[in-house]
């Protein structure tokens, strides 16, 4: 038997900056022949479009299944990825470079089975009978702390708290020669032994190795020395990657569950990078770890901790905060002596940003919580040649075209598409019975990712809300607004999704907030509904306004009322409805304190409110709101037209007596009150239901009295109000009002409507416009 | 205040019989000692133990066989942030509300690390530029003229000539000119003494840590100046609310027996309603994270709550039943919760009706004693002055 194969292995963490800047010197000292990267093997010829000129990363692989469940793997690489440097640096030299881990296929057909195993246990867990709970001892017993991860634990005994910094201070600023990969080595033996992982990740693990294995083999085989290869691979990979161990065999491959899979490369963000989570997926501090890069590269790694606290400061100055050279001095003085405590060869991030928030932000995070985003996340973003990418976004727009039956719209002639969303009783499928309200979800969703393609009509049924209109035109920009939002998900809905969850932590307002909601209602995207409400409801802690309350409560109001359209379950809606509510009729109060023009905004506020009330009666909390009124109703020290309207809706829903309502009219318009807060009053009063007010001869009486208490200048000033007050009503209401007037001056209907009916002479229309130029200030 | 909540953890042998209170470096001698005797790392001129063991100190942990209590838990990187504040010379200024144990991790520091923290500027509104720099023995300056002899020096001019730690309680409740003072003293870290044609250079080791209360913001604000020279630290509320809850239920034990309030000492779990009202007001969320909410304008600090449930135990002692009902926890969580009238007011009722109400049996008692109170006096009277 011949000696087991043996190459040259270096074990990296994804993302490292110091794992690329060891391995291009590991790499420079051994001149390989071939370079084996861990990537997926059917990637291969991705590898020159990567270090194509014109390429800028941070770019990502990205393969995807080309059917239903869409799956998709994603590997990003920034300008410090080891595997990045590793690929660069065959090109310089001319090496071959070749990805040995399993083909996309097999991946991503890895997840279906994950997800079938999940899918089991959770059946599992169902089946089982739910835990006793008859038992008080069992109940009293603590539960079972928290398992903490071997990384974790691994930090722990460090000294802190989290990995990320462990692993900072241990290896990414140690530059001794070759002090990494033997670290790394480690590392990742270390970890094998603990064997804490699922055992699902394990086994898959497993496999992913056997077939590194069969791969490098395949290269020796293929005539490469071994001496003249080096794979690049995660740490803990790096331990089995020799011929002691079998390679996968021809059997073993075949066996392998496959699912027909596509895959390109796409630009990609740090801020995309930074939201990731997870091993080799993410990085928290994307650019943060660039400047370790051009630091190490640069032989300046020592300036770090200056950079990074000047950058902050520089920030913080340009948003106008200033802050003095010598407190960022001192930020590296504490970021070195905090390292020192933890006995590290350099401030690790933690140090650095506890530096800047205590010299910098003066001990608050918030102040500094921008500058300090900016630096650790940054904002760039990758590049491609064009032509390179075809993303996984495009494939599902494609398909969702196919199954919505609306590919014959993708033309570059404009086209109208009218929708109705309720259920086709005459279909025979699910699926065609709402293949209006599908397609809607999906126009929405593109709509919302601003892809010119689709536009929304209004419909003339403006209240009828299971009608959609919709202008459907395709153009070569919409091409690229879709391949552009690929940076938010991999296909429509996963986009969609993530820019919900963008533009909510960006709301300022409940009315941003509410369209949110109301936007992914139309989506039909629930999470992202969900998930809105709850930004809403945070939202309307920092608002006392009404008008703003009162409409975000009457959006929900009106989602909830045509919920069942959009097949959707309102009920978690109700709660915040409740909520907004008892907050909009708290607001009542003071926002009626105001001057005429915003006492028309507050009116429609009111109406919103009184709307709710009375649809949901059950549900709002109905006896407040008409307290509410009430009290404004009663109040002589707030804006009175809103006095006025809040006795008119009290008095629409028959909540004032007869008498009450002769002895408010005659408190209103008792002669020593100014007559523009009486007239004010009436006119607030006469804005609602005048029927009702037609209807009550007592009123009448009382206004009559009240003009024939009037000495003559309060006379001739309150007719400009009164004039006001029955500007809106029609020919037909004003000779009722006649007739009620007739009636009690005692004189017929007729003549009474011919006082008020004949025109008025130019002298008289000339007095009464004098009256509107007169200066009341004297009275 | 909280600050001086864990006196009762004393362990050290200290005789401190008639004394109140004994300073920490007397009550935790012994913690002290064994800690400077296993330290093994390097100490910064003028320290009497290394960086490491001032966190073993305040931290906790065990050396060789003594154990360290805990004296500051929950935030172990702002011990360590402060910790190395002192280490590279710069003043440290600890920032907090009530009852964060401000001043009680400021003198356990100082204890620590040199065994002396008496050295204390207590800022008042009547603190002089004199008691931050140094005072003369007049009888003598009159007889004799100014002479060493006859110069009172402060406790900062103290720690300056021995090189070790001065505190200065409460520094935004000096004037501005007093805090000046300061300033130049952290930056060039002398006082010159005119009289006497000399200066007091301050010996390494010299540092300053202040402490300054976060709801006296505006009254002295601190000038940029002088908190350029400080690093500053933030001090949070209790992390959790079983902390909150211990804290407060052990300070209003001692109230009772220290007041002798005649009431029964409230319920746990009306403590746990009380700091859960309290902690949901001033995080302005649930404590369940679910929804969040408007926040009055008071500070709802631990020291407040513990006032709380005192006021309602004195209330229940002089005027109820002897057993603190809701009715005296409503009207006593009323008059800490609703401070600008109007405005709290809203608040407050937003909170009963969208949170307590919502809560089931238990809160039904006090949900219903809150409102009644909220409600108590009529809002109409007050708003209807009389026209014309």
């Amino acid at each position: 038997m011949t000696q087991p194969w043996k190459v040259n292995v270096f074990g990296v963490r994804h993302l490292s900056p110091a794992g690329a800047w060891h391995l291009r010197r590991y790499l420079d000292a051994l001149k390989p022949e071939l370079v084996l990267i861990e990537g997926l093997s059917d990637a291969t010829e991705l590898i020159p479009d990567v270090t194509r000129r014109g390429t800028k990363p941070p770019i990502a692989l990205l393969a995807y299944t080309d059917s239903l469940p869409v799956r998709t793997l994603i590997y990003p690489l920034a300008r410090y990825s080891p595997e990045f440097q590793a690929m660069s640096w065959a090109k310089e030299h001319d090496a071959e470079v070749d990805f040995i881990d399993l083909p996309s296929d097999v991946f991503l057909a890895l997840q279906d089975v994950e997800e079938e195993l999940a899918k089991q246990q959770r059946e599992v867990a169902a089946a089982l009978p739910p835990p006793e709970k008859a038992d008080p001892v069992a109940e009293a017993e603590e539960p079972p702390p928290p398992r903490v991860s071997v990384y974790q634990q691994w930090a722990q005994r460090g000294g802190e708290t989290d990995h990320e910094t462990y692993w900072e201070r241990h290896f990414e600023h140690n530059l001794s020669d070759d002090a990494y990969r033997l670290a790394a080595y480690e590392f990742g033996n270390s970890l094998r032994e603990l064997e804490e992982d699922q055992p699902r990740w394990r086994a898959e693990n497993l496999v992913r190795e056997a077939y590194m294995r069969r791969k490098i083999a395949a290269a020796i085989a293929a005539g490469t020395k071994p001496e003249k290869i080096v794979a690049v691979v995660g740490a803990f990979h790096a331990p089995v990657l020799t011929g002691e161990f079998p390679a996968m065999t021809d059997e073993e491959l075949g066996s392998l569950r496959r699912r027909k899979s596509k895959f390109t490369l796409m630009p990609y963000s740090y801020f995309k990078l930074s939201s990731q989570s997870g091993y080799g997926a993410g990085n928290h501090a994307p650019a943060y770890y660039e400047l370790l890069w051009d630091a190490m590269r640069t032989d300046q790694l020592e300036q770090l901790p200056s950079q990074y606290l000047s950058m902050v400061a520089r920030n913080l100055r340009e948003a106008g905060t200033h802050r003095s050279t010598a407190e960022v001095i001192e930020g590296v003085r504490l970021a070195n002596t905090l390292a020192a405590m933890k006995d590290g060869l350099a401030p690790a991030l933690v140090d650095l940003r506890d530096a800047a928030v205590t010299l910098i932000g003066h001990g608050e995070l918030s102040t500094v919580k921008e500058a300090i985003a900016r630096v650790e996340v940054g904002t760039a973003i990758g590049e491609l040649p064009a032509g390179v990418s075809r993303t996984s976004i495009q494939a599902d727009f494609e398909r969702e075209l196919a199954r919505l039956k609306l590919e014959k719209y993708k033309t570059t002639v404009k086209a109208e598409l009218s929708l109705d969303l309720r259920e086709n009783r005459q279909a025979k499928s699910t699926e065609s019975a709402f293949l209006d309200l599908n397609r809607s979800s999906f126009l929405n969703r593109l709509r919302v990712l601003g892809v010119s393609f689709v536009a929304p009509l209004r419909t003339s049924q403006d209240s009828a809300t299971w009608a959609e209109k919709w202008a459907l035109q395709w153009s070569p920009e919409s091409e690229i607004q879709l391949v552009e939002a690929v940076l938010l998900g991999e296909t429509v809905e996963l986009a969609t999704g993530f820019k919900f969850k963008s533009t909510l932590e960006n709301c300022k307002s409940i009315a941003d907030a509410a369209v949110v909601v109301r936007d992914a209602c139309q989506c039909g995207m629930m999470a992202a509904m969900e998930a809105a409400r709850k930004r809403l409801q945070e939202l309307s802690t920092e608002t006392s306004e009404l008008t703003a309350i009162a409409h975000a409560a009457h959006t929900l109001g009106m989602i909830v009322r045509y919920g069942d359209v959009r097949k959707f379950d309102p009920e978690p809606l109700m709660p915040l409805v409740e909520e907004l509510f008892v907050e909009g009729a708290l607001a009542l109060h003071s926002a009626a304190t105001c001057d005429n023009e915003q006492a028309m905004k507050v009116i429609v506020a009111i109406d919103e409110m009184n709307g709710l009330a009375l649809e949901h009666s059950d549900r709002v909390d109905e006896p407040m709101w008409i307290d509410r009124l009430r009290r404004l109703s009663d109040a002589d020290d707030r804006n009175p037209i809103l006095s006025g309207y809040a006795c008119a809706i009290l008095l629409e829903r028959g909540l004032i007596a007869n008498e009450d309502l002769a002895r408010e009219v005659s408190r209103r318009l008792s002669p020593g009150v100014p007559a523009d807060l009486g007239a004010g009053w009436f006119e607030g009063l006469s804005k609602r239901n005048r029927y009702a007010l037609l209807a009550r001869q007592i009123l009448w009486a009382q206004l009559a009295d009240y003009i024939a208490s009037l000495d003559e200048d309060h006379f001739r000033r309150s007719v400009v109000f009164l004039r006001r007050a029955f500007g809106g009503f029609t020919a037909r209401e004003k000779r009722q009002i006649a007739e009620n007037l007739a009636e009690h001056w005692g004189v017929s209907a007729d003549v009474a409507a011919e006082a008020i009916e004949t025109k008025l002479s130019e002298e008289e229309e000339k007095k009464i416009s004098d009256l509107n130029d007169f200066d009341f200030e004297g009275l | 205040m909280a600050k001086r909540d864990d006196q009762s953890t004393s362990n050290g042998p200290a005789a401190t019989g008639a004394v109140l209170r004994a300073p920490a470096e007397i009550l935790f001698a012994r913690e002290i000692a064994a800690i400077i005797a296993a330290d093994k790392y390097e100490k910064p001129p003028g320290w009497q133990m290394s960086p490491r063991a001032v966190l073993t100190y305040i931290a906790g942990g065990t050396v060789g066989d003594t154990k360290i209590t805990p004296k500051y838990i929950g935030h172990q990187r702002l011990v360590e942030i402060a910790i190395s504040t002192l280490v590279t010379d710069r003043a440290l200024l600890l920032i907090g509300e009530p009852g964060t144990a401000k001043s009680w991790l400021s003198e356990h520091l100082a204890a620590a690390i040199n065994g002396d923290s008496s050295k204390v500027v207590q800022g008042t509104a009547g603190t002089t530029e004199e008691h931050v720099r140094y005072t003369w023995n007049y009888a003598m300056l009159i007889a004799r003229g100014p002479s060493p002899e006859a110069l009172i020096p402060s406790p900062i001019m103290r720690a300056m000539e021995s090189g070790s730690l001065a505190r200065f309680e409460e520094v935004t409740r000096c004037a501005s000119e007093v805090q000046d003072a300061m300033i130049s003293i952290l930056s060039e870290k002398t006082i010159s003494i005119p009289e006497l044609k000399t200066e007091v250079p301050a010996r390494r080791g010299f540092s300053v840590i202040a402490t300054a209360n976060t709801r006296d913001k505006g009254v002295n604000d601190m000038s940029a100046a002088l908190k350029r020279r400080f690093n500053i630290v933030v001090l949070p509320t209790p992390k959790t609310i079983e902390g909150e809850i211990d804290i407060v239920s052990r300070r209003v034990r001692d109230l009772a027996t220290n007041l002798e309030l005649k009431a029964k000492v409230p319920t746990a779990e009306a403590v746990e309603k009380v700091v859960t009202i309290f902690r949901e007001l001033r995080m302005g969320q649930t404590l369940d994270g679910k929804s969040k909410l408007k926040t009055p304008s008071g500070v709802l600090s631990t020291a407040e709550a513990i006032s709380v449930l005192a006021n309602s135990m004195a209330l229940a002692g002089n005027f109820g039943s002897g057993e603190v009902s809701a009715a005296d926890l409503a009207s006593a969580i009323q008059g800490s919760v609703v401070k600008d009238e109007e405005k709290d007011r809203i608040v407050w009722q937003e909170y009963l009706t969208n949170v307590l109400k919502k809560r089931g049996a238990e809160w039904r008692p006090l949900f219903a004693a809150c409102s009644e109170q909220n409600d108590a006096p009529a809002p109409k009277a007050e708003e209807k002055p009389a026209k014309s």
